[in-house]
């Protein structure tokens, strides 16, 4: 049953990543523009001996058609074709910028669950009490501040005035990277006992992770409060608290249980607009993920990197859902027997 | 309420981590102070593409190619207008300005300890050429040779004064052409194709300059440690960091102590840090030239290729009015040729606006359709935006009852129809290629740019000569005389409407010396420090 569902989701998911693709490749060929000319300089592309060859050197001489099956055949061979701005495969570019994104976007998340959940359990708890009051200001403030705004703010009072945590990057500059095992600094430089590079790379993380899990911390908050005063009131509850459980087990093993499925399609949804924060952030505070590289890619009219950035975020938006579907399963029963 | 063990591991890595993060942080500088440090970090918006001289045409390549591949010529500090010897010690040009003999220095090394020859010389330039890259077009018209191991010639196909100029650039560096072909190199006429060093100049530098390559990378930092079997006075730094950042991160960064120089800050951002009293501002004026132009070519529009037009356009304008736009240190440019150059008109020369003049030019075009002017609307040079100019240019011309759309769209869009000729208004700019007059003779009609504003060959032949002659004149009195020349009947012409050169600022820390802006590298790294 679970193999079934699984092969079917992953059937409609390949579906779903070609029609992406052609998507994405036919509306950035058809923008106006020339890849090969923005590629080359004012007299360079002055030249059309330059410009034949620059065309022929990145396949831009074949019809748009010829293009698209060439990219699908290479995609079949795991091959998403060289960045025409980076000069290098897309794939190693990916390889280099997406762990930076997750780590962001994974940082942020934990911090999101953490203060979001957790001040969303105590809010229920102090219903309507000043704690709940403040916290739903709280909540309020994480979801209706600018990212950009409190980013901005950030830097300016963690950075520039005392001096905390650094304004860019994700190393101190000239450091090296630690060996890539995840690319992801903060891991990799743990993997590797590298503590000096762990403790640069964890505090360039620190301020752009608060910032983008805020507006999520609002959400989570907000859901997590009243998702478990809705089950607060069930009788089984009430049983649980009569049969003298105590009260944290009261709370975390049925209260919670009971409140987590709608906050996990919250986390879903929020995870989707973290990464579109992610490239507010990261040109913020100057982190080189995935956001940078697709904007830098999209300025240069770069059609195998686009490609390859699009097909990324939609394997990634495909793999939380799926996530998401297996977590309802795994927290209400009901629903994985459905 | 009791806390688990497991909270209080994870509460003590998180006070933990904060405690060891809340340092200061980055930074190789010790602001006030005049300790030379290690590492010296540069904030630059990267353009950067390749690490190959060859292959290299980006101001962020022009840096990193100036520190690390010698030239024959070069500039001296905050000059670019009369080359010095580098590689070469001397050099004579015949009466013609068609041959020029370089006499190198006999103690130049790569990087690996091999001796600089004229051999290597001619490959890198041979490679230059046949490479067909953005900067082949410095050779055209060139040839090279070494009659011996310390004598290089260089022949151009008609009298060329702008040769000294030309290979100062960085397309221009001097390889290791044992180590280069090794890798892939060729500088044979099928170097288009055949050449596959690229990769291997990705990663280790062939050159005899101060520093030498340690990491490239186009994204994040590309990084130069100290050459030390340099021929010259030894490095200043053990290690140079090109870090990519923003304007915006450039501001924070330096601000905060991560970088010690901020080369890509903005008039708009230079009050934030006026009076930080650990930071130095060093401005000039850019050779970057900002200018408006009327298409010609009556296809694209009937109307921008009457001269009435252009005179509208031309008198229409408030220049003093832009010029507070581009900011403090701004400069009208009264010809295309910038300030900084050999030719260029004084500013009594430039066009002042004239609304009586400009409104009777508009008469006499009768019922005009709105014309479109288009502009990069994602790109900006030292804090200007284009959106904010040509919103003025707009206003200004509504004054004198022209009726302007405004066009904007991402630059790789606007790059292609400005270089297909297609646009019937269009502002945009021109970095100097090398620091000659002659690069400007591309504005002329059937010229590159003046192509790009349809302004062919036959509309204006007096023009076509004028420019001609002033390409083969080889006295120095006599060219600034044709350049002015040149320049008054381009804007008699008023096809291109020249409006102003930025200014260009670098931000210090007080304790980096020599940290000053060059109009040909952007900065020049080997000043630095010294």
């Amino acid at each position: 049953m679970l193999l079934r569902f699984i092969i079917s989701r992953l059937g409609s998911a390949v579906i779903l990543a070609i029609g992406i693709i052609l998507v994405s490749f036919t509306l950035t060929a058809l923008l106006p523009g020339d890849a090969a000319s923005s590629r080359l300089g004012e007299r360079a592309a002055a030249d059309p001996e330059i410009m034949a060859a620059t065309r022929r050197r990145y396949g831009l001489d074949q019809p748009l058609y010829i293009q698209f099956f060439v990219y699908l055949g290479n995609l079949l061979r795991g091959d998403l074709g060289t960045s025409i701005r980076t000069q290098k495969p897309v794939l190693t570019d990916l390889a280099q910028f997406a762990p930076a994104s997750a780590e962001l976007a994974i940082a942020a998340t934990v911090i999101a669950i953490i203060f979001g959940v957790g001040l969303g359990i105590i809010a229920s708890l102090r219903a309507n009490g000043v704690i709940d009051q403040g916290l739903r200001v709280v909540s309020l403030g994480g979801v209706s501040i600018p990212i950009f705004w409190l980013a901005l703010i950030a830097v300016f009072l963690f950075s520039i005035t005392f001096r905390i945590f650094p304004s860019s990057g994700r190393l101190d500059p000239g450091q090296t990277p630690p060996q890539q095992i995840t690319g992801m600094y903060t891991f990799d430089s743990l993997f590797t006992g590298n503590w000096v590079l762990f403790v640069s790379a964890l505090s360039h993380l620190i301020l752009p992770a608060l910032v983008l899990a805020a507006p999520m911390v609002g959400l989570l908050l907000r859901f997590t409060r009243s998702s478990m005063l809705e089950v607060l009131g069930n009788e089984y509850v009430r049983a649980a608290e009569a049969k003298g459980l105590p009260a944290h087990t009261v709370v975390l093993r049925h209260v919670l249980r009971g409140a987590l499925v709608p906050v996990i399609t919250v986390l879903g949804t929020a995870f989707a607009s973290l990464l579109a924060g992610t490239v507010l952030v990261e040109q913020i505070f100057g982190w080189p993920g995935i956001g940078a590289y697709a904007f830098r890619s999209a300025s240069n009219l770069d059609l195998p990197a686009i490609v390859g950035v699009t097909l990324f975020v939609a394997i990634v938006y495909i793999t939380v859902n799926l996530i998401v579907d297996f977590l309802y399963g795994v927290v209400d029963p009901r629903i994985r027997r459905a | 309420m009791r806390i688990s063990r497991g909270g209080v591991f994870v509460a003590a890595v998180l006070a933990g981590a904060l405690a060891l993060t809340g340092c200061t942080p980055g930074g190789s500088t010790d602001p006030g102070t005049d300790v030379i440090k290690d590492t010296l970090i540069v904030g630059k918006s990267f353009d950067l593409a390749t690490a190959d001289p060859a292959r290299s045409f980006e101001t962020t390549g022009g840096i990193f190619g100036r520190a690390v591949y010698d030239t024959l010529l070069t500039f001296g500090k905050g000059d670019s207008t009369t080359p010095i010897p580098m590689v070469a010690k001397s050099y004579v040009a015949n009466d013609g300005a068609t041959e020029y003999t370089f006499a190198l220095r006999d103690d130049v090394v790569f990087s690996d300890g091999t001796p600089l020859t004229s051999a290597d010389v001619v490959f890198s330039f041979d490679r230059v050429k046949n490479i067909q890259g953005n900067g082949s077009f410095l050779m055209e018209g060139l040839s090279v040779s070494a009659p011996d191991a310390n004598t290089v010639v260089i022949t151009s196909d008609k009298p060329n004064t702008a040769i000294p100029a030309i290979i100062t650039a960085q397309t221009l560096g001097i390889v290791n052409s044992k180590v280069v072909k090794e890798n892939g190199g060729t500088d044979a006429a099928d170097a288009s194709t055949a050449d596959t060093a690229e990769a291997f100049l990705n990663t280790t530098s062939a050159g005899s300059g101060p520093y030498m390559l340690e990491t490239f990378n186009t994204d994040t930092e590309t990084v130069l440690v100290a050459n030390p079997n340099y021929w010259g006075d030894p490095a200043p730094y053990k290690k140079v960091v090109l870090k990519n950042a923003t304007a915006e991160n450039q501001l924070t960064d330096i601000q905060s102590g991560t970088i010690d120089i901020a080369l890509d800050l903005g008039n708009d951002q230079l009050p934030a840090i006026a009076s930080d009293p650990n930071l130095a501002i060093e401005s000039s004026v850019s050779p970057t030239l900002f200018f408006l132009f009327s298409n010609a070519n009556p296809e694209i529009s009937k109307v921008t290729s009457t001269q009435a037009f252009r005179d509208a356009v031309k008198y229409g304008i408030d220049y003093n009015g832009i010029l507070e736009l581009a900011g403090q240190g701004a400069q009208q440019t009264p010809g295309v040729v910038p300030s900084i150059f050999l030719g260029a008109l004084d500013p009594s020369d430039a066009t002042v606006r004239d609304i009586d003049k400009a409104k009777a030019a508009v008469a006499s075009l009768g019922t005009i359709p709105a014309i479109s002017l288009e502009y990069p609307s994602d790109f900006s040079v030292a804090g200007i935006n284009f959106g904010t100019v040509a919103e003025r240019v707009q206003a200004n011309l509504k004054e004198v009852g022209l009726e302007i759309t405004l066009a904007p769209s991402p630059i790789a869009t606007s790059l292609a129809t400005y270089r297909a000729g297609t646009e019937q208004m269009g502002l945009w700019l021109w970095n100097p290629d090398y620091p000659d007059p002659a690069d400007y003779l591309v504005f002329a009609p059937g010229n590159i740019v003046g192509l790009r504003a349809g302004w062919s060959a036959d509309a204006n032949s007096d023009l076509v000569a004028l420019a001609n002659k002033a390409a083969v004149t080889t006295d120095n009195a006599e060219r600034k005389d044709i350049y002015r020349e040149y320049q008054l009947a381009m804007n008699e012409a008023g096809v291109f409407v020249p409006l102003f050169q930025p200014s260009a600022s670098v931000v210090a820390s007080k304790s980096i010396k020599g940290a000053v802006f060059s109009a040909v590298f952007g900065i020049d790294l080997t000043f630095i420090g010294k």
